[in-house]
């Protein structure tokens, strides 16, 4: 039946996946806190209870369930340029990763990024700027490529991975670790993501994500020839802009059809516009389609 | 963002990444590879899962080696993943060193943590050294210490009593040495090691009190601290890294 709007929404999954993520970040290193953190002394060894040895650990950067492991895409190129080494466990952990952003894309970004999620609910904060009259736009124009491969460069030349250093969903699960294990924060990282949201909220909303962001450029480009992609049927559509007025990165889903007039390497598969049809025009689809 | 302001905004990021020349020595964890930096992704989950938290994150000021795990055993020592029962005796905790074991990368080796992993150390497992400074030392110069020979891992192997170097000893208290062929550089000496700033200063501050035996203790630790002059690094045994 043509024309029908979506029954399921796929924006309910993508929060799921998203709480869910956040969730494990928050608990996995509370959980691996001591239960002595707070005692004067520990050096009598003898008298204190076993320290927690998890078998769980790590962020959306690096994951541990025991034996099985995973690894971020980036995170491994990187370790590989500035090590100049090839690890086998770690190149066994990136597999699932890597092949999910080959077949899905992007999808990292839009289902599973926790700084993601975070800068998303912060559109809405955006928004009542916005409406208060102290948002101003400010586009950055798409510098992730760019900035990609000076830092893959840098990191290269200097030996060391620089894009693991300021990743935002690494940074927050990183600064998580510090609060549960040293109850402390860093400042860069901390200072990043605020400067980040202050940004995000003041001028144009999801800047990092969709101008910046080294390692969604690179998810990207892993993603060029995914098979999942969202498709328009132009007899549904009733050019009623919806759909573009959602797109976080300020594509134009209602040009699909067009040729050449969607930027695809930027489309993160998050879904908001098929939500949002309210025909049922735009629909995901499976399947090779050249970009 | 015009090409002037990237430039600006580029060199100023450069140079955040020059203390990576000028650091001093780091002592790294246990099993440390020697390409450590360019191999540790910063997952932070050797932090995580030291289970005595001694491994911290080195912070900005440090540059491109920020948020790799260090040891400060002033703070917390390395207790290589062992666990003192009630009879003394250290029993492993986990089946290989926690730090090791989660390494992502292979940053830091992975080292069997077996009964008698303390009886003989694997070489790629030493941290670093301690080296005791005889001047600064209260059981060299008081005859009133052995908290280091006392406390160390490897008691009678790292930290010994009689050195080789003496003949006679009239003495009945310790006289430590490290034996540089065993000690793994867990800091331990130097986390207990008494001659340290806040000891030596405590003598002159009236405004807490302190029993006669802590007094006459800091009186020690001031004592020498003032007869070795300025500049000296205190304490008296401390963990540098392997040359």
């Amino acid at each position: 039946m043509r024309g029908r709007p979506h029954g399921f929404k796929i924006l309910y999954l993508r929060r799921f996946s998203q709480v869910i993520t956040l969730a494990v970040i928050v608990v996995v290193p509370l959980l691996s806190m001591n239960p002595y953190d707070w005692s004067p002394s520990r050096l009598v060894q003898g008298h204190l209870p076993p320290p927690t040895v998890m078998p769980v650990s790590g962020d959306t950067w690096a994951f541990r369930i025991s034996n099985f492991s995973l690894l971020h895409p980036v995170a491994f190129i990187e370790e590989v340029l500035s090590a100049k080494v090839i690890y086998v466990p770690a190149l066994v952990a990136v597999a699932i990763p890597l092949l999910l952003t080959v077949i899905f894309g992007r999808v990292f970004c839009s289902f599973i990024c926790p700084a993601g999620f975070i800068f998303e609910l912060n559109q809405k904060t955006n928004g009542l700027m916005k409406k208060v009259g102290l948002q101003r736009d400010l586009y950055v124009r798409d510098l992730r490529l760019t900035f990609l491969v000076l830092l893959l460069i840098l990191g290269v030349v200097l030996s060391v991975p620089v894009i693991s250093l300021f990743d935002p969903p690494h940074v927050l699960g990183r600064e998580l670790i510090y609060l549960f294990t040293h109850h402390s924060l860093s400042i860069s990282g901390t200072g990043l993501l605020v400067a980040i949201l202050l940004y995000e909220t003041f001028f144009t909303k999801r800047t990092w994500c969709g101008s910046i962001c080294p390692s969604g450029g690179a998810l990207s480009e892993m993603g060029r020839l995914r098979i999942l992609r969202i498709s328009m049927d132009r007899d549904a559509c009733t050019l009623c802009q919806k759909c573009n007025e959602v797109c976080p990165y300020f594509l134009e889903p209602m040009r699909l059809a067009e040729e050449g007039g969607f930027d695809w390497t930027k489309c993160d598969n998050c879904g908001l516009c098929r939500d949002h049809c309210p025909t049922g025009a735009i629909k995901y689809t499976l399947g090779y389609k050249g970009s | 963002m015009t090409r002037r302001d990237f430039l600006i905004a580029g060199g100023l990021f450069l140079t955040g990444f020059l203390p990576l020349g000028f650091s001093g020595p780091v002592l790294r964890p246990p099993g440390a590879r020697r390409d450590f930096l360019a191999r540790c992704i910063r997952c932070g989950q050797c932090i995580e899962a030291c289970p005595y938290d001694t491994l911290r994150a080195m912070d900005i000021t440090s540059g491109g080696m920020a948020h790799s795990p260090y040891i400060d055993p002033l703070r917390t020592p390395c207790y290589l993943c062992q666990q003192r029962g009630p009879d003394g005796i250290d029993r492993p905790i986990s089946e290989f060193l926690r730090c090791g074991e989660v390494c992502p990368t292979g940053a830091i080796r992975k080292i069997k943590n077996t009964k008698d992993v303390l009886a003989n150390v694997p070489e790629d497992m030493k941290i670093g050294i301690s080296v005791l400074n005889r001047d600064l030392c209260l059981a060299w110069q008081y005859d009133s210490c052995g908290e280091c020979y006392y406390n160390c891992p490897l008691k009678d192997r790292a930290l010994r009593d009689f050195p080789p170097d003496m003949i006679f000893s009239e003495s009945t208290g310790i006289r430590p040495w490290v034996d540089p062929r065993h000690c793994i550089g867990c800091g331990m000496c130097n986390y207990v090691c008494p001659v340290k700033e806040h000891v030596a200063s405590e003598v002159m501050e009236r405004s807490h009190k302190l029993s006669l035996f802590e007094a006459r203790y800091a009186a020690m630790v001031r004592n020498l601290v003032g007869r070795a002059g300025p500049g000296v690094k205190l304490p008296a045994i401390r963990v540098t890294v392997r040359p």
